[in-house]
């Protein structure tokens, strides 16, 4: 079995080696029968992958510890439900995903883009190829998932942390969005390749860009999600570089996503959007190369790892290519029309896109400032929470205010007195809300009070811009305020669905400020029947419990809690004891207050021999908004995404009917 | 990009110019960020600093009470130095994992700022040790 395993791979990269070269070779000297040949390469490349994948899954699932790969991140005592999720537990299964969802990717994408051209996707199948076949050579040449050793007695077990149904989600999710990256920016080179310079590339990918953009920042919430209720130290993002991997290609392409607007309403910023789909790509493979070469820890230790020189190289070959490639069709990039005013849709749109870039290139800085210093002193140096907490602040805050600015600014040129009627209502319930939070309080931290104000600022806009749209829909007639409300929306899908996305954008900021500006955090020791008082919750320890439970032995501190003399029932946070895995971690007890939005975080920090507790309570207001933040985000990402028959009829129109005439 | 004297181009020149202003105001007040040091090159820095290695001896004593005390040693050699540290423990704490740590090293004896213990490795996407 590893043998087919090996040979599949070996098919693979075979396929995908061909699919590139012949697909240059037929896109060069257009030859229609090789282009078609080169796809059909790349579809059986994703046929002979999906063999692999298999196979490592039933490997997995018959415990089959003679692949090396199974003993190493499995054990027996493994629910079988994890023991598959260990697919992606380690560095060759998650290259192996990688690679499957690439490949499934670009099938996908070929097939339905149609609408890019012909010329184009002949263009496109070998810049897919390219890249898949990077990820073919490392799983065949570097990093085999399915290397064999004599079978030991068990495996080595997985990482408790990952022993959580989050693993089914988060990291499957965050690489259909890394790898969905690669789709838009397969295409720009596509078009560049071809010269067929106009935004059809960019309608063309538009779902696909938005559905990769949309699992990666799912994918986030929920591994901050995770982070939050597994990890147990009381926050749900710490700007680890892991984190802020994912962080980097999303901001990248949430920049992408607005600035192709322009290109295809005003046939503006054609380099610019190029530049950002390359680095929005450039930081998805960066992100994986950050995630799984070890370079983190230091410059020495990435040498080890086996992986790292490649990813490394092939960074820079995608950046130097690409960028070679646009400067060779700059000729071709002139914009058709320019800027006219520093107050229009268009200008905004550039300042959003300018701090959305800086910021993501700030936490780059961040992340590669150990190595730099390693690199040029000679001693590492790192930055923490402050330095990344002041960017978000000075460049998160401006953006937050012009998510309410930006989408109710006119194109071309904006007059400022229409400006100010058209704000003079959210401005009022902002400096209202501002005012009315510094009367309760809450000036203890200005960051908070100036990110609720903005928040309210935003909120208030799209509430208006729902209920202008709605008002004006009714009184076309015919329809009740109900079907008004919802003909709006199922006719401009991509305008009301990035409104609900903004409010998602808003309850996130909601809910960060209210749980890192306004949360307090208490420490105590309690030995049996002790309390503590948090935030006007009492918390009694009644004893310790354990018992045994199939892998682990688990303990439980029991605490019962009160507010005002009300008994709000038992929590137990504890510990878990792996045995396969020799580890600890830690099990902490959550109280929402679905009323509040606020959370009362229990951990067990210090389970003692005497019997006492050490016991860290964090009230963290708000913080529920992140998650509801998660369910709007994709409920807007749906709007946006949803097939639309009249957008659809309108494309048509303007590009097959161009098609026919040319 | 659009032609001679667009606004556009002076916003992106305006708006380069106001980041890289704030980053090196930020830079310049706060520094160059906290350097990361092995035991080994702990000496001669009075300041504050991370220290990076492997948790060696038997870790003794009461992270909540007096301190926690254990040694750090340089990741491949066997210079090392004691430290003694208050505040959550991270699960993945034992001999032989790689820790961070800050704090200032005072008299011989490394004294953890509290709650910055954090275990290095395995994170959640490194394959265990």
């Amino acid at each position: 079995m590893p043998d087919l395993g090996r040979a599949a791979l070996v098919t693979s990269f075979l396929l995908l080696v061909y699919a590139s070269a012949a697909g240059a070779f037929a896109a060069w000297h257009g030859r229609r029968r090789l282009a078609e040949s080169a796809q059909n390469a790349l579809i059986a490349a994703f046929g002979s992958t999906a063999v692999a994948v298999v196979i490592l899954l039933t490997a997995l699932a018959r415990h089959d510890f003679s692949y090396t790969y199974v003993a190493q991140h499995t054990s027996r005592e493994l629910p079988l439900g994890y023991t598959l999720t260990a697919f992606w537990g380690g560095q060759e299964g998650s290259l192996l995903l990688w690679l499957f969802v690439l490949c499934g990717y670009s099938v996908a994408a070929v097939l339905t883009a149609r609408r890019a051209g012909r010329e184009v996707i002949a263009w496109v199948v070998p810049v897919l190829g390219v890249v898949a076949s990077f990820f073919a050579f490392l799983l065949v040449f570097v990093a085999s998932p399915f290397a064999t050793q004599a079978a030991p007695a068990d495996g080595a077990g997985l990482n408790p942390s990952l022993q959580n149904p989050y693993m089914a989600v988060h990291p499957p999710l965050l690489y259909l969005g890394y790898v969905g990256l690669t789709v838009p920016f397969a295409f720009a080179m596509g078009a560049l390749l071809a010269r067929r310079t106009d935004e059809r590339w960019i309608v063309a990918t538009r779902r696909w860009t938005l559905a990769a953009w949309a699992f990666l920042g799912v994918g986030q919430l929920l591994g901050a999600h995770w982070a939050y209720v597994e990890i147990g130290w009381g926050g749900y993002y710490a700007w680890d570089p892991v984190e802020n991997a994912a962080l980097m290609p999303w901001l990248a392409a949430t920049a992408f996503l607005h600035s192709v607007m322009i290109q295809e309403k005003r046939g503006m910023l054609k380099v610019w959007n190029v530049l950002l789909v390359v680095l929005a790509f450039c930081l998805s493979i960066f992100g994986t190369f950050l995630t799984r070469s070890g370079i983190i820890q230091s410059i020495h230790s990435f040498t080890q790892s086996s992986i790292g020189p490649w990813f490394l190289g092939f960074i820079c070959f995608v950046t130097a290519a690409s960028l070679a490639l646009v400067f060779s069709r700059l000729p071709l990039l002139r914009a058709k029309t320019r800027l006219e005013s520093l107050v229009s849709r268009e200008a905004t749109f550039l300042y959003n896109n300018l701090l959305l870039v800086a910021l993501a290139l700030t936490i780059l800085w961040g992340v590669i400032y150990p190595l730099l210093s390693e690199a040029v002193t000679g001693e590492a140096a790192t930055v923490s929470k402050p330095y990344y907490n002041f960017f978000l602040h000075s460049f998160g805050l401006p953006l937050l205010l012009l998510m309410g600015i930006g989408p109710l600014v006119a194109w071309r040129r904006a007059s400022l007195r229409a400006l100010g009627k058209t704000f003079l209502w959210p401005t009022a319930a902002a400096l209202t809300a501002g005012v009315a939070l510094l009367a309760a309080g809450a000036g203890s931290s200005r960051i908070g009070v100036i990110a609720y104000t903005f928040s309210v600022f935003v909120l208030a806009t799209i509430v208006l811009e729902f209920a202008r749209g709605t008002t004006a829909r009714k009184a076309l007639g015919g329809v009740g305020w109900g079907g008004a409300f919802t003909s709006l929306v199922a006719r401009n899908r991509r305008r009301y669905g990035g409104y609900v996305v903004h409010a998602a954008v808003v309850l996130l900021a909601i809910g960060v400020a209210g749980s890192s500006a306004y949360q307090t955090v208490r420490e105590t020791r309690l030995h049996p029947g002790d309390s503590m008082t948090v935030a006007g919750n009492r918390l009694v320890f009644r004893g310790f419990e354990s018992s045994l439970a199939g892998n682990h032995r688990a303990i439980r501190a029991n605490v019962d809690v009160y507010r005002g003399g009300e008994y709000l029932g038992r929590y137990r946070p504890g510990k878990n004891q792996y045995f396969a895995e020799d580890q600890v971690s830690n099990e902490v007890s959550i109280r929402h207050d679905l009323l509040t939005g606020g959370d009362l975080f229990m951990i067990a920090d210090q389970v003692n021999t005497d019997g006492s507790v050490d016991l860290k309570v964090l009230q963290k207001p708000l913080v529920n908004l992140i998650w509801l933040a998660g369910l709007v985000f994709v409920g807007g990402s749906l709007i946006a995404l949803w097939p639309d028959a009249r957008e659809e009829r309108r494309l048509a129109e303007r590009y097959e009917g161009v098609t026919v005439r040319a | 990009m659009p032609g001679k004297r667009s606004p556009a181009r002076l916003i992106v020149a305006l708006s380069v110019a106001a980041v890289l202003a704030v980053f090196l105001l930020y830079t310049s007040i706060a520094g160059g960020g906290t350097p990361s040091l092995q035991p080994s090159q702990l000496a001669g820095h009075a300041g504050r600093v991370s220290l990076v290695g492997i948790v060696a001896g038997q870790p003794s004593g009461d992270a909540h009470a007096a301190g926690l005390h254990f040694l750090i040693r340089d990741r491949h050699a066997m210079t090392s130095v004691p430290v003694v540290y208050k505040g959550s423990v991270p699960d993945m704490f034992k001999t032989g994992r790689e820790v961070v740590v800050d704090g200032k090293l005072r008299h011989g004896m490394f004294v953890a700022v509290p709650g910055t213990l954090v275990t290095k490795c395995p994170s959640k996407y490194t394959p265990k040790k």
